[in-house]
């Protein structure tokens, strides 16, 4: 426990623990889809960017509270992936992901160059930590404090997430996942069933967005872009695809992976590239490690 | 009361120039065993697919239960009645067995029930689950993946998981291919059970023999046509029949 509490205490784990959080709903939400559902959405860090501009501009330009800002950037993330789902969805798995990328590249372009909205590359500035009526008001100034907030929408989320888990409608969506019409011919609804995980982990991933606008308090579009997606597919990949708590620990351990780098005093310049170096190679490994199991196998009828 | 239960009229159905289905006709009664058989590549996949749902024909019509499905979504067709067996197996085999029949006994569920099942509606599934594996010895085996299983255990798992789901009419293709001779007899036992329910069965085979002991009429498909559709016993002594299967050994050898 004081081991616990040393850590706690230290700034900088405090800042990991925190960032293991976001990762964590990015990347278990992500899981439902891709790991349950096998439907590849490589637009989940747009949502991810959606969830994090709404918070941020309802926040700053229009001062909102952090409840009306949580659960718009939840909802418009949802409608974002519905959008996707509707236009989408009829893409069989290869097409689809580039569908869906094609979708992320359209909301990092509007990031750019909507400026009076986004205001662009120099992104926004000054988004202030939550304040709610039921506590103090610099409660959330203090990284611990807001760890705790951080956490708490986590088990939230992550409770709802085991419940679905093992749901009937998670057996049903892995069913079709692994043989569509197989799934057809006892009377599943394929393409609800795909929408519904796509929602379902948009939401939640705008959630995320949320919580890092408020946690990081500039946000500009280069948080949002393919590398993050490339983490949140390593996470998901590492952890075994499907598998809950795998997904929990791959979170925390690639979050954690590099910091044993820091003892060697290596400049920014080098330990940025030599993060993603590695991340790469791992995912680059595992997916080579895994090449005939990732996807199910096409069955002819 | 209206004998027929499942009408195909006139169904065609072509992939770019190739055609498939060139107006296939035929009248099941409700409860009756038809059996279906013509060469490979004749159509016989390509009439399920239709009857299903995951063809769509270019011209004919498909009357179920007194209801035109030609447009209906393959889901909803199968929530109507229609069951698929498939030829390369349809079993779920990252699922466990188990899986495999309570997904089946889910789906009609509404989307609430999905996300929260009652626990004693749970507890009742896995029940039912364990009552209709038994039937074909697999309940010892209900937590295993379904990919472990053989070829016969599949076929029958898939059959029964379609019987729990509800089907009335089963659309069965090629249930014995890849099954051991003694598994076969396994299959034709659950088929003649469907029968004592009264279910309606359409099953593709290759082999006559094995047929023609359950099966009230046989269609022999050839070039996507219905060529013969008769008795078994009168398909079987037919000429015609020989010339179909044998057609191309016959001109070699003349
Ligand atoms: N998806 C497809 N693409 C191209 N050709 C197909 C396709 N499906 C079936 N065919 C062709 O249609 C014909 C009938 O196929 P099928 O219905 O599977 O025959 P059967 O089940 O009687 O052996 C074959 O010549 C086959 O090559
Ligand atoms: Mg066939």
């Amino acid at each position: 426990m004081s081991f616990l509490q040393a850590l706690l205490t230290n700034e900088y784990y405090i800042h990991l623990v925190i960032l293991i959080c976001i990762y964590a709903l990015l990347a278990q939400s992500f899981n439902l889809t891709f790991g349950l559902g096998k439907s590849f959405n490589l637009a989940h860090i747009a949502s991810y960017a959606i969830g994090a501009y709404t918070t941020a501009i309802l926040a700053v330009d229009q001062s909102r509270s952090p409840l009306p800002c949580m659960f718009w950037s939840l909802v418009l993330s949802g409608v974002f992936a519905l959008t996707i789902a509707i236009i989408a969805i009829r893409l069989s798995e290869d097409y689809f992901a580039i569908g869906t990328l094609a979708f992320s590249a359209l909301i990092t372009a509007l990031l750019v160059n909507w400026k009076s909205l986004t205001r662009g590359v120099l992104g926004i500035p000054g988004i202030p930590r939550p304040e709610f009526s039921f506590f103090e008001s610099q409660t959330f100034y203090d990284n611990f404090n807001f760890l705790g907030l951080a956490a708490t929408v986590l088990i939230v989320v992550e409770l709802l997430l085991l419940g679905i888990f093992s749901s009937p409608y998670a057996r049903a969506l892995r069913a079709q996942a692994e043989f569509e019409q197989g799934a057809l011919a006892i009377g599943h609804n394929a393409r609800v069933l795909r929408t519904i995980s796509f929602v379902l982990a948009s939401a939640i991933a705008g959630l995320a967005g949320s919580l890092f606008a408020y946690y990081i308090n500039y946000i500009d579009p280069s948080s949002f872009s393919l590398t993050e997606m490339v983490f949140i597919i390593t996470i998901v990949v590492l952890g075994r695809p499907g598998s809950f708590w795998g997904v929990n620990g791959a979170a925390a351990f690639l979050v954690l992976l590099p910091e044993p780098l820091r003892q060697f005093d290596l400049p920014p310049s080098i330990l940025g590239p030599m993060r993603q170096l590695i991340y790469a190679l791992i995912l680059f490994g595992v997916v080579f490690l895994n090449r005939n199991k990732l996807w199910p196998r096409l069955r002819r009828i | 009361m209206n004998p027929t239960f499942l009408q195909i009229s006139d169904l065609e159905f072509s992939i770019g120039e190739a055609s498939i289905l060139n107006g296939i006709s035929c009248q099941v009664p409700r409860g009756e065993t038809v059996g279906i058989i013509g060469p490979n590549g004749s159509g016989k996949t390509t009439l399920f697919n239709c009857i299903s749902g995951f063809n769509l024909p270019s011209r004919g019509r498909i009357i179920f239960d007194a209801t035109d499905i030609t447009a209906v979504s393959p889901h909803t067709r199968a929530l109507h009645g229609l069951g698929r067996v498939f030829q390369n197996s349809g079993v779920f085999r990252e699922l466990s067995v188990e899986e495999n029949m309570l997904t089946a006994l889910e789906s009609r569920d509404s989307l609430i029930r999905k996300f929260f099942p009652a626990r004693s509606h749970r507890a009742q599934r896995r029940q039912l689950a364990r009552e209709f594996l038994s039937e074909i010895n697999l309940d010892a085996k209900s937590s295993h993946k379904a990919g472990s299983l053989s070829g016969g255990q599949l076929r029958l798992l898939e059959i029964v998981r379609t019987l729990a789901f509800g089907a009335e009419v089963f659309l069965l293709d090629e249930p014995t291919a890849g099954v051991s001779p003694r598994m076969k007899e396994d299959v034709a036992g659950l088929i003649a059970k469907l029968q004592q329910r009264g279910k309606t069965i359409l099953v593709i085979e290759h082999d006559i023999n094995f047929i023609q002991k359950f099966c009230q009429r046989i269609l022999v498909l050839d070039g996507g046509r219905v060529v013969m559709d008769g008795p078994p016993d009168t398909v079987r002594s037919d000429r015609r029949l020989q010339e179909i299967y044998f057609g191309n050994k016959t001109q070699s050898e003349s």
